[in-house]
């Protein structure tokens, strides 16, 4: 810890200084705050903020809620009852439920009785619904919620607490105190989860308004009647203002009708004795939360989480941005647990830490932290998944479970895509896929940005500047290159346009609060919203993509959702007003969070649907999207919107992506180069070197910029780009595996060094440098401006690590210096690992489908070595048929061999699809296979013993070739075996003694 | 799946070989390689070289020196490192051995081999960082068409490049089952016919470049007949000047000596004029307060309007990016950075309240000039009386008298009335016809030397080589692109013009001419700048950017018969790059680009290399 805050400091002294003149030299650009609420300006925040502090400030403080013990059922994995919330003479019921998963998961659901029932009166004659949200799941949750059988309520439990034993081999158990109601969860008899600990649950219940009355109750208020300590003055302002926040909001000339009232729900949850947490993505802050409640480099304002469209956003801010997901994992040595808060709404989460030891400085002796959180939402259930690990994977495993895995990207998503907004024409398109290969720069996918619509009238193409857009994507297609075309959920109003014309007449658009059709102002002007909330709506909208109707799209289109948040430029914080009408009533508050995800949603089916060909032998779509929610990671790929041309934003870009990760929306990337604004070559070069390492991989850049494709920025510029991209191609079939990992498991494509090293304290905060997948590769791309000599890379543990380009030596732990010259990326191999590569150049990915691969085997401090690789055709769902190729290598010391084992599932190669795929990958071999780390014993060995199963041979022994090289200076001894000619697809085994 | 493959042929006569025969061995097996005899081919030189993966020969009989280098019966040595001998086995096995991929001339085994490859210290084994492949590609022979490198990153990856390899040779493998047939007859031909075009494109192109010159040096001739005839004009002007000078001073002299020279006027006629004076007066007086009323109203509005669109520019949001929006920003900010004219003028409002004062108060009393007929009639009296004298008299008392006012005047007894200094108005007649001559002249002799001026810069300025583009100054050529139409004025400006009507916008007003370095494709009808140096014009100051600089163009030329815009490409904001064919550069394009024909296979070879 000492040592890495020694550096660490003195780099955030130089980041400052650096900081400092940057604002000196670069034009201002900042996020305009006024646009976006603050939790003060946020009503039902703002209450409940001050509700915690009068829970917190009172010392006989006591929660209203109480489980009636009479009401506490138990069957079959599910605990039922009712939370009864006393105020004044009223008693208001709100049903619980406690469910427990096979999974080993948890899940706290509190309602509210009267508004279920729909015993309550809505205002200004409102259509909305009357119940709370309770349909996040639908969209949210696709597994895992299979209940258990193991699950079982402890005799003998304490009085007035019910006990429930769960989770693999019963470690888990959920003690649920009655009153105050509060639940915490244990594993292995220590508390790791608690909630309503300090009294915060808050469920606002339905009420009528009272025109004129005597100073209304508040609910903290309530509480206080027993408690005379309250201070008097305070609790009447803090009354005042509640009040003029139940009935009505307004914010930025945009007012707010509430026909339902006050309706938030709020909980604090508490992880004792963890002292980080994660998660809440997206922020632009650091991976490791920090406190929200002030104090020196904390924030004082929540974490917010409210999709929008956040035009030019800083750095280091808990303020919300285009996506959110409401899981977040706490840490601590050896131990991770974690909570989904499963709700839509607009919320906000206050974080602070307490530490047991009466000396903060004493840390770390004796002491420990706990980590309390706050969640606030405006309406909705109150629903929370917990999960207790105690790996990273094993939360982010029982997560991805439930919300759902990582599509399987096709293989041309997970290689380069160079966007622009834009490229004004069709041959514009042309000349720059032209430039690319005349300048050997290998690219798969180039992207239109609103520009070519006719006049922002999707589903079009302006006659102008894309007159033979076939023509434009046939010439991709010779090269198996990729078009992706915007597509955005707003719908022009003008007449003669087809789309509108069917939005209106089906009556699919969102509506507002009368129920009329919602009119609004983005890219076309005057514009209409469809509701994908609508399954009339979605089926609409999967007809629009049909290749009869959306003329001009190929094959080889695909499609960007882009402004889904959504955004609306005259709308209250660049979005929807929140009593804006959905599908069956619900109010737009309730499920901002879920639209775009069912934008997305609605158009990934569209792109399985677009021919009756395609119908039969589907592809995987390929969909972008800027706004997301927990479950947004089935359906396509994420980038973090419109960032700057800056260098902080190339370093935070890392953290932003690794929270994605750990998110389980792995599949994620930053624009590289910066939409806003012109890099220098520096930083273009450097964010081309990182973004070979984010999951997605895409240049963009902002209309008002000049171009800056890697062809443009001239020697040494392109050279090193070019490399970085090439890197990236050759280490394709790793990025493949890692993304197989995250499609089958939920692990993270980057991993931050606590997800890899759990045991590792000193690296809790880490979030500069990533594991790539399993494959023990690790990366820190150089992200500051100048930095040209070396980067600090810390390694968790005592494994060796090489240098990935020079096999350079490195022990762990420990922080090493890295040289990292402009023309170099500090990453590293972690001793005893297997990776696999296709080292000859291509075109496009999809030309290198059948070239031989390179392993390098790099072997660890004993002398072994692991890894994996998976494959297929990289497009369709053949996958699912068992055609694909999942090998195992690994390379024993002891017996000096090193072999590949089929990985795959059962009924692999027995489908008719799987033996075409295994046929056609035949003759695709390893061409080379380089051993770094080699034993010095294999010095003067020529030749090592290749044997390969199949192909009538079966046992038959050849010798190749094999050459050893001494390491100089502090680079290890490496070998090369030449040429081993075994098949990709089978086993076989090479013995190098 | 037919494998042909498995050949490799090393051949040195002009014979091709044609290779056949089965599918050698499965991948992962050793080669096996043999010798054997060509059996359809007596040429004894001819070994065949049963093997391993290529199967045609890498390199044919146009093939560069590098032939060689594969001579040799038994082993290979590695081009640029002779002391690393392989087997000939281990040539086009599809694995890697030379450092610089000289063992793989038929595959892409070493396509990793260039700076634009990340390597390891694997790779840097026996090259230290060197890396660099010794052969320029895959050779494809295109029999029947022109044989040509492919980039070895090209090899069998499934994809037929026709454009490169009309044979289809470099997919032998058949890779994914691609098979490539050989379209050499078809793309030959096509091509050939295509180059006849061109190569008559060519000359055609070349004599029109003689007729520019031709013109050129006419225009030239021209300018420097113009500037002889200038210089004897500019003498001829300058003599005139003189003389009218001269001729102002006697003139003048002689007025001075005029006595009584006032307006002749009859009696009576001078009350009605001073009456329509006082009323017309009175009428200016109160239009020019009404209209200042007006004027003042006016700017309240226009300062009140400009506050609402400054704040409106502050506090819209770009992110918005609603066109109308942008546009009227746009137009606002033209209009704030336009000159604004004149800024209100206090000493200049101070003068007009004088002016609508009443004229008493000016110190005008119309009742005095009313009153005032009698004395005018002195002068005209004296006058007449003058007439009825003798001639020889008359001379004499005009003399005197002359010479007495002169007197008086110097003396400063008698005001000036011939006014040399004050208003023109009173100036006879006879004055100001000499100084409108005057000046006429002198105003001429100014035209002539700027004129000279100009022509003299003209001849001196760079109109490119043999003057070409005197030719073309000024000629114009435009093309549709997008919504636009663009045009482009040789030495003058280039211009983008909405197609849908709305204001021209000038991309620029020509500043000087440059070279540029260009690598870009030409297309089968020869159009596109190639690759070398090219002739370019730069325009500059073009109108203002909404966002960003004045527009600019750079007009880059290449050989073509006819002018034409080839492309046009905003390459960043406003900075435009426009790429035009004209015959006035087709001599001048070096070989292998600047479009128009000729480009043999140099030209071809040259686009191709690697």
């Amino acid at each position: 810890m000492l040592q890495l805050n020694a550096s660490s400091s003195r780099w955030t002294a130089f980041f400052l200084l650096f900081l400092a003149l940057c604002s000196l030299l670069t034009p201002a650009v900042t996020v305009k705050h006024e646009n976006f609420k603050t939790c003060d300006q946020s009503g039902f925040c703002k209450r409940n903020r001050a509700y915690a502090d009068s829970a917190l400030s009172t010392s006989s403080w006591s929660s209203p809620y109480k489980l009636e013990a009479s009401s506490v059922r138990f069957d079959k994995g599910l605990l039922t009852g009712i939370v009864t919330k006393t105020v004044g003479d009223e008693t208001i019921r709100l049903p619980l439920s406690v469910s427990f998963y096979e999974s080993g998961t948890a899940r706290v659901t509190i309602d509210e009785e009267k508004r279920r029932k729909g015993e309550i009166e809505l205002r200004h004659n409102s259509k909305a619904r009357k119940e709370r949200y309770n349909e996040a799941e639908q969209w949210a949750i696709v597994g895992g919620t299979v209940l258990s059988k193991g699950a079982a309520t402890t005799q003998g439990a304490e009085k007035g607490t019910t006990r429930v034993a769960y989770g693999p081999a019963g470690a888990f158990e959920a003690v649920i105190k009655h009153s105050p109601f509060g639940v915490d969860f244990k594993r292995n008899g220590e508390t790791q989860i608690k909630f309503n600990g300090q009294g915060m649950l808050n469920v606002e219940h339905w009420r009528p308004k009272i025109d004129k009355p005597v100073p209304e109750k508040k609910e903290g208020e309530e509480e206080k009647k027993g408690g005379e300590e309250s201070a008097e003055v305070d609790t009447n302002v803090v009354t005042a203002d509640d009040e003029g926040t139940w009935w009505e909001e307004s914010f930025g000339g945009n007012t707010d009708s509430k026909p339902r009232g006050p309706e938030a729900v709020a909980l604090d949850i508490s992880f004792p004795g963890y002292q980080h947490v994660y998660g809440l993505a997206e922020h632009t802050g650091p991976l490791s939360l920090k406190e929200t409640r002030g104090g020196d480099g904390k924030y004082t304002e929540p974490y917010r989480m409210y999709n929008s469209d956040v035009f030019e956003y800083e750095m280091d801010s808990p303020m919300t941005l285009y996506g959110s997901i409401p899981f977040m994992q706490a840490q601590k040595k050896n131990s991770t647990v974690g909570v989904l808060w499963l709700n839509a709404a607009e919320t906000w989460v206050d974080i602070t830490k307490s530490s047991s030891s009466a000396n903060p400085l004493s840390f770390g002796i004796g002491a420990t932290t706990t980590t309390n959180t706050h969640w606030i939402s405006e309406s909705g259930l109150l629903d929370v998944f917990v999960m207790l690990g105690p790996k990273p994977q094993d939360v982010i495993g029982t997560y991805s479970e439930l919300t759902g895995y990582t599509q399987l990207p096709q293989q041309f998503a997970i290689a380069y895509h160079q966007c622009r907004w834009n490229y004004v024409t069709d041959e514009d398109v042309k000349d720059v896929d032209r430039k690319f290969d005349k300048n050997k720069i290998p690219y798969d996918v180039i992207w239109l940005d609103i520009e070519y619509t006719e006049g922002k009238k999707y589903f079009t193409w302006d006659p102008m500047t894309f007159a033979d857009p076939l023509g434009m994507q046939k010439q991709l297609d010779e090269h198996e290159r990729k078009l992706v075309a915007i597509i955005d959920p707003h719908i022009k109003n003008e007449g003669n346009y087809y789309v509108v014309d069917e939005l209106k007449s089906k009556d699919l658009a969102v509506h507002n609060k009368d129920d009329n059709i919602y009119e609004g102002w983005c890219w076309p002007g005057s514009s209409y919203w469809i509701d994908c909330f609508n399954p009339a709506a979605r089926t609409w909208w999967q007809s629009l993509f049909r290749y009869d109707r959306f003329a001009g799209s190929a094959t080889n289109t695909f499609i960007w959702n882009d402004m889904n948040e959504p955004s609306v430029f005259n709308g209250p914080e660049t979005t929807m007003p929140k009593d804006n009408l959905h599908h069956a009533g619900w109010e737009h508050r309730d499920l901002h969070n879920l639209n775009g995800l069912t934008l997305i949603n609605a158009t990934f089916s569209a792109l399985l649907a677009r021919s009756p060909a395609e119908v039969s032998h589907p592809i995987r779509p390929f969909v972008l999207t800027r706004s997301f929610f927990a479950g947004s990671q089935r359906l396509g790929a994420v980038w973090t919107g419109d960032n700057q041309a800056a260098w902080p934003h190339l370093e935070a870009s890392i953290p932003m992506l690794l929270s994605m990760g750990i998110s389980g929306f792995p599949f994620a990337g930053a624009d590289v180069g910066g939409f806003f604004g012109n890099p220098s070559k520096e930083l273009l070069t450097r964010w081309y070197q990182a973004g070979a390492f984010y999951p997605f991989f895409r240049g963009h850049a902002h209309i008002d910029t000049r171009r800056r494709e890697p062809y443009l920025a001239g020697e040494p510029y392109t050279g090193i780009i070019t490399q970085a991209l090439r890197l990236r191609y050759a280490l394709l079939p790793a990025w493949y595996t890692a993304c197989h990992e995250a499609h089958v498991r939920g692990e993270p494509i980057v991993r931050p060094n606590w997800y890899v090293h759990p045991e590792d304290e000193r690296g809790f905060e880490l979030d500069d440098q990533f594991y790539v997948g399993s494959t023990g590769l690790l990366a820190k791309p150089v992200v500051r401006e100048g930095q040209l000599e070396s980067q600090e890379v810390y390694l968790a543990d005592g494994e060796r690590y090489f240098g990935y380009f020079d096999f350079e030596g490195y022990q762990g732990p420990g922080v090493v210096k890295v040289s990292a010259g402009l023309e170099e990326i500090p990453l590293l191999m972690r001793g005893g690992h297997v990776i696999p590569r296709r080292d000859r150049p291509r075109r496009s990915s999809g030309l290198m489908r059948w070239d031989p691969f390179t392993l390098v085997v790099v072997l660890g401090k004993a002398g072994d070595a692991e890894g994996t690789l998976y494959l297929d055709d990289g497009e369709s769902f053949g996958y699912e048929e068992g055609a694909f190729i999942h090998r195992k290598f690994s390379y024993s010391a002891a017996t000096s061999v090193l072999m590949s084992e089929d990985l795959a599932a059962t009924g692999a190669g027995g489908s008719k699809k799987a033996k075409e795929y295994l046929k056609g990958m035949e003759k695709v071999r390893v061409e080379k296979i380089i051993v770094v780390n080699a034993p010095a014993a294999w010095k003067g060995r020529e030749e090592v013993e290749v044997s390969e199963e199949g192909a009538g041979k079966s046992g038959a022994v050849r010798k190749v070739g094999m050459e050893w090289f001494a390491g100089e200076g502090g680079k290890a001894a490496w070998a090369v075996v030449r040429d081993p000619g075994v098949g990709i697809g089978r086993g076989w085994k090479v013995a190098f003694a | 799946m037919r494998s042909v493959g498995a050949l490799l042929c090393l051949e040195y006569a002009a014979t091709v070989y044609a290779a056949s025969g089965e599918a050698s061995r499965p991948r992962g097996v050793g080669p096996e390689c043999t010798l054997k005899p060509n059996a359809n081919n007596v040429e004894a030189h001819i070994r065949v070289l049963a093997c391993s993966r290529a199967p045609f020969s890498p390199l044919l009989t146009n093939s560069p020196p590098v032939a060689k280098f594969y001579k040799d019966a038994s082993t290979f040595s590695c081009i640029s490192n002779p002391s690393i001998i392989l087997p000939l086995s281990r040539l086009n096995d599809d694995y890697c051995d030379c450092p610089d991929g000289s063992d793989e001339p038929g595959t892409s085994a070493c396509s990793h081999l260039s700076s634009l490859s990340p390597h390891t210290s694997a790779d840097h084994s026996r090259t230290g960082s060197n890396i660099s492949l010794a052969l320029p590609g895959f050779y494809c022979k295109n029999k029947g068409h022109i044989p040509t490198y492919v980039p070895f990153t090209n090899v069998n990856d499934g994809i037929c490049d026709y454009t490169l390899c009309c044979d289809g040779s470099e997919e032998w493998d058949h890779v994914g089952g691609v098979k490539c047939e050989d379209r050499c007859q078809q793309i030959g031909k096509e091509f050939r016919k295509l180059d006849e075009a061109r190569q008559k494109s060519l000359g055609s192109a070349g004599r029109k470049r003689k007729e520019l010159v031709l013109e050129a040096g006419r225009l030239r001739r021209e300018v420097e007949d113009r500037l002889q005839s200038l210089g004897a004009e500019i003498e001829g002007s300058e003599m005139k000047v003189k003389q009218l000078e001269a001729e102002l001073v006697e003139v003048e002299r002689r007025e001075k000596g005029k006595v009584g020279r006032g307006p002749v006027q009859k009696v009576g006629k001078m009350g009605v004029l001073v009456g329509l004076a006082k009323q017309r007066s009175e009428e200016l007086r109160e239009t020019l307060a009404r209209v200042r009323e007006e004027r003042d109203a006016s700017r309240g509005r226009v300062q009140e309007l400009e506050g609402v669109l400054m704040t409106f520019k502050e506090e819209y949001n770009p992110n918005f990016n609603d066109e109308g929006v942008k546009r009227a920003v746009r137009a606002w900010e033209e209009y704030a950075a336009r000159d604004k004219g004149p800024e209100p003028d206090a000493a200049h409002d101070r003068d007009l309240d004088a002016i609508t004062q009443s004229d008493k108060d000016n110190g005008l009393d119309w009742a005095e000039y009313e009153s005032e007929d009698g004395e005018e009639s002195e002068a005209v009296v004296l006058h007449s009386f003058e007439t009825f004298l003798p001639l020889s008299l008359r001379t004499w008392l005009d003399t005197n008298l002359r010479t007495l006012r002169t007197t008086l005047i110097d003396s400063g007894i008698l005001a000036d009335t011939s006014s040399t200094s004050s208003s023109s108005t009173s100036e006879s007649k006879a004055v100001q016809a000499a100084h409108s001559r005057l000046d006429a002249a002198r105003q001429d002799l100014a035209n002539h030397h700027k004129s000279l001026a100009s022509h003299q810069e003209d001849l001196a300025s760079n109109m490119g080589p043999e003057d070409i583009f005197r030719a073309l100054k000024g000629q114009c050529i435009a093309t549709d692109s997008g919504e636009y139409t663009y045009e482009f004025c040789f030495l003058d400006k280039t211009t983008q013009k909405p197609k849908k009507g709305g204001g021209h916008t000038n991309m620029g007003n020509f500043v000087r001419m440059e070279t540029v370095l260009v690598d870009e494709d030409v297309d089968e009808k020869g159009r596109g700048l190639g690759k070398g140096d090219r002739i370019a014009m730069r325009f500059e100051g073009g109108q203002h950017c909404w966002n960003g600089p004045s527009r600019s163009t750079l007009v880059v030329l290449g050989c073509a018969e006819v002018g034409e815009v080839w492309r046009i490409m905003e390459e960043e904001k406003c900075v435009y790059r426009m790429e035009v064919g004209t015959p006035a550069v087709c001599d001048l394009a070096g070989v292998g680009g600047g479009g128009g024909g000729g480009r043999g296979k140099e030209g071809r070879e040259g686009r191709d290399e690697l």
